[in-house]
């Protein structure tokens, strides 16, 4: 089943998603990105109904990328969370919500701080040093409890990613198989490999 | 399972001696997962009024936001800060509008409101979610740990508690009741306000 | 162009004329000034607001115009000029007023009752098929920040505070009247005889309860705020702003 983490750590957010695109029982992708890159130092991992996610996606992509052009500087973390928090709380009360649990993560480049917020379909947002969505969020977050430091260098914080991979693909039935990797921090964005 | 009980958490107000106080837990949950424990559900609205928002945390942001609003037009257009009463009723008529579509919040006020002679008084209201005003003399109590909060404050809470003993009152009501609660707990924030300052701490509890 | 119609811009009331001015909202000042003379006064412990009621044929039952209007139990209004556009706008103000009360839960201070009404009159003057109120409103109140006040609104939507002020046909030399006669430590009762004399110079036919109306604000003292904004069984604040009653105006024109 989807599943994604977000962690932050010492001047960066690492931010993961599977990669699986599937209808009921059936894999229809293995290679799906379901992370967007919305400014240069803003990511933003999407899950939920298919369709929805990257409807709401593009939508909260252009709206963030035309703030970029009107005003010569993109948006920042904190304030692009809120507003995207806020079209999906509107959203909720319309006659068709959309369905899409998020996990945005930046690099604030006027205070030089890593944030990520955990925004689920309701539009509920909380600031945590590290988050996830799907099954995997009942695997990951206790480990993350366990292992998880704020001021871990990147490869340690990589690594502690690596464990709660293992760990859902050890334990969860219905196991993703790929992942996307993403890295935010103040050189901007960028994939990695595990 | 109700709606507002998706994300647990519970607010607590009580009346001291010229001084009110008014106390949260921190948990924010999906369910009986917890998300993060440091969700604030507590906001100023003035240097003398404090709106505690338990419920739907979607909502709880929303009408944060939304009574930000108002208060700040009020501000603006009257030359003046709002009064603990009329931000009740403000709080009131706001949730009232959506009446048949409601906001899955039970906000919770504590003030100190000016006499005309000059001096403080201490004033506590909650509301349920659309809008029905309930003044209390003594403590109010909402959210998921609600009934445990109105057990244990019946027996702690006496009347004209200085500051610091209001503190230890509200502060063993609100740690006690959230124990037996599984939404809420995960620390707790508390303010006192008195006439000159408000003293605002965060406790750490059973942490699980 | 100037000509003493107003020329080519007089009809269009949302375009300047080349001077700058808009020549509609000065119409409607003239139909105030043709009006009749009202007053009001600040005093140290309330407001007076007075007018002159004038009918137009003794078969009139004059016991049935109200110039004096009560919009809330702490704002009062009295106007000079257009009868009907006065009308009006107290529906206007009082509909707002107790939109006020719903929100939240206590009556509008002066100011902002004062601001809601003069934005309605501003509105008239930048709308397309309409024309200015031919009105200028002389607002008394009290609240509890303010105090007393006493606030004038004119036909383009423009309100200045007073200590006292007069609008309508004798507006000129009623004011020279009060400018001598004003000091700020003036009492309620002196002002209302103030009033009175102000109205009566250039006062045409007899000054009796009949011609003359007048409305009061009276300061609450802190014990009576401190009893409670709460007055009898009915629930309703305990007004500061109140009419005189024909017998209570009569006792007043007798001293």
């Amino acid at each position: 089943m989807e599943t994604s983490f977000a962690i932050t750590g010492k001047g960066y957010v690492i931010v993961a998603a599977d990669t699986t695109s599937a209808r009921s029982i059936i894999k229809m992708k293995s290679d799906e990105d379901k992370i967007k890159t919305l400014s240069p130092h803003l990511l933003m991992a999407y899950s939920g109904e298919p369709g929805d996610t990257v409807q709401f996606a593009e939508y909260v992509e252009r709206n963030i990328r035309l703030y970029h052009i009107r005003n010569l500087y993109a948006l920042r973390p904190s304030a692009s969370a809120a507003w995207i928090r806020r079209a999906l709380a509107t959203s909720l009360r319309s006659r068709k919500p959309y369905s899409v649990n998020l996990l945005v993560g930046g690099y604030d480049t006027s205070e030089h701080t890593p944030h990520l917020y955990w925004i689920d379909y309701l539009g509920t947002m909380s600031e945590v040093p590290f988050g996830a969505h799907g099954y995997g969020a009942y695997f990951a977050l206790s480990l993350l409890d366990r292992y998880h430091d704020p001021e871990a260098p990147l490869e340690e914080g990589l690594a502690t990613l690596r464990r709660c991979i293992d760990e859902v693909s050890k334990r969860l039935v219905v196991t993703p198989g790929k992942y996307k990797v993403k890295i935010v921090d103040k050189d901007g964005v960028r994939e990695v490999e595990l | 399972m109700s709606i507002m009980d998706q994300n647990g958490g519970s607010v607590i107000a009580m009346v001291g001696k010229d001084c009110v106080a008014i106390a949260s837990d921190l948990r924010l949950g999906n369910q009986a997962l917890g998300v993060s424990s440091n969700f604030q559900k507590i906001f100023p609205v003035t240097d003398r009024i404090y709106l505690g928002l338990p419920g739907l945390a979607t909502d709880v942001t929303t009408l944060k936001e939304r009574f930000r609003f108002r208060v700040n037009m009020y501000t603006i257009k009257e030359e003046r800060e709002i009064e603990p009463e009329t931000f009740a009723h403000l709080v009131s008529s706001t949730l009232y509008e959506h009446r048949f579509g409601p906001y899955f919040c039970e906000p919770v006020m504590a003030g100190l409101s000016k006499t005309p002679s000059g001096g403080y008084k201490p004033f506590i209201a909650a509301t349920d979610l659309i809008g029905c005003l309930n003044f209390a003399k003594d403590f109010v109590v909402a959210g998921t740990a609600s009934e445990k909060l109105f057990g244990v404050a019946e027996g702690l809470w006496e009347p004209d508690l200085e500051p610091e003993d209001l503190f230890e009152t509200i502060s063993q009501t609100l740690m006690n009741a959230v124990d037996r609660d599984a939404y809420s707990g995960w620390g707790c924030v508390v303010h006192v306000l008195t006439k000159d300052k408000v003293i605002t701490r965060t406790l750490k509890g059973r942490m699980d | 162009m100037a000509s003493a119609d107003g020329g080519a811009y007089s009809y269009s009331l949302t375009v300047f004329s080349p001077s700058g001015k808009l020549v509609q909202i000065e119409h409607a000042l003239a139909a105030v000034a043709g009006g009749t003379t009202s007053l009001g006064i600040k005093a140290s412990n309330g407001i007076v607001i007075a007018t002159e009621k004038k009918s137009s044929s003794i078969l009139i039952d004059d016991s049935m115009i109200d110039k004096v209007a009560v919009v809330c139990p702490n704002i009062g209004i009295v106007y000079s000029g257009m009868g009907p556009d006065f009308r009006v706008l107290i529906a206007k103000a009082r509909k707002s007023a107790q939109a006020y009360w719903k929100m939240y839960g206590e009556y509008p201070p002066t100011r902002v009752l004062t601001q809601e009404i003069a934005t309605v009159m501003q509105q008239a003057t930048q709308s397309g098929g309409v024309r200015p109120y031919g009105v200028s409103l002389l607002v008394a109140g009290w609240d509890i920040t303010r105090g007393p006040t006493l606030y004038q609104v004119d036909p383009s939507g423009s309100f200045w505070a007073w200590k006292a002020s007069a609008i309508g046909k004798n507006m000129i030399n009623a004011k020279t009247f009060l400018e001598k006669r004003y000091n700020d430590d003036i009492s309620l009762e002196d002002a209302i005889h103030t009033a009175l004399l102000t109205l009566k110079e250039g006062f045409e036919g007899q000054m009796t309860e009949k011609t003359i109306e007048i409305g009061v604000i009276t300061v609450p003292t802190t014990a009576e705020l401190e009893e409670g904004k709460i007055g009898g069984e009915t629930g309703r604040p305990k007004p500061t702003f109140r009419k005189l009653t024909e017998e209570e105006v009569r006792d007043y024109l007798a001293l």
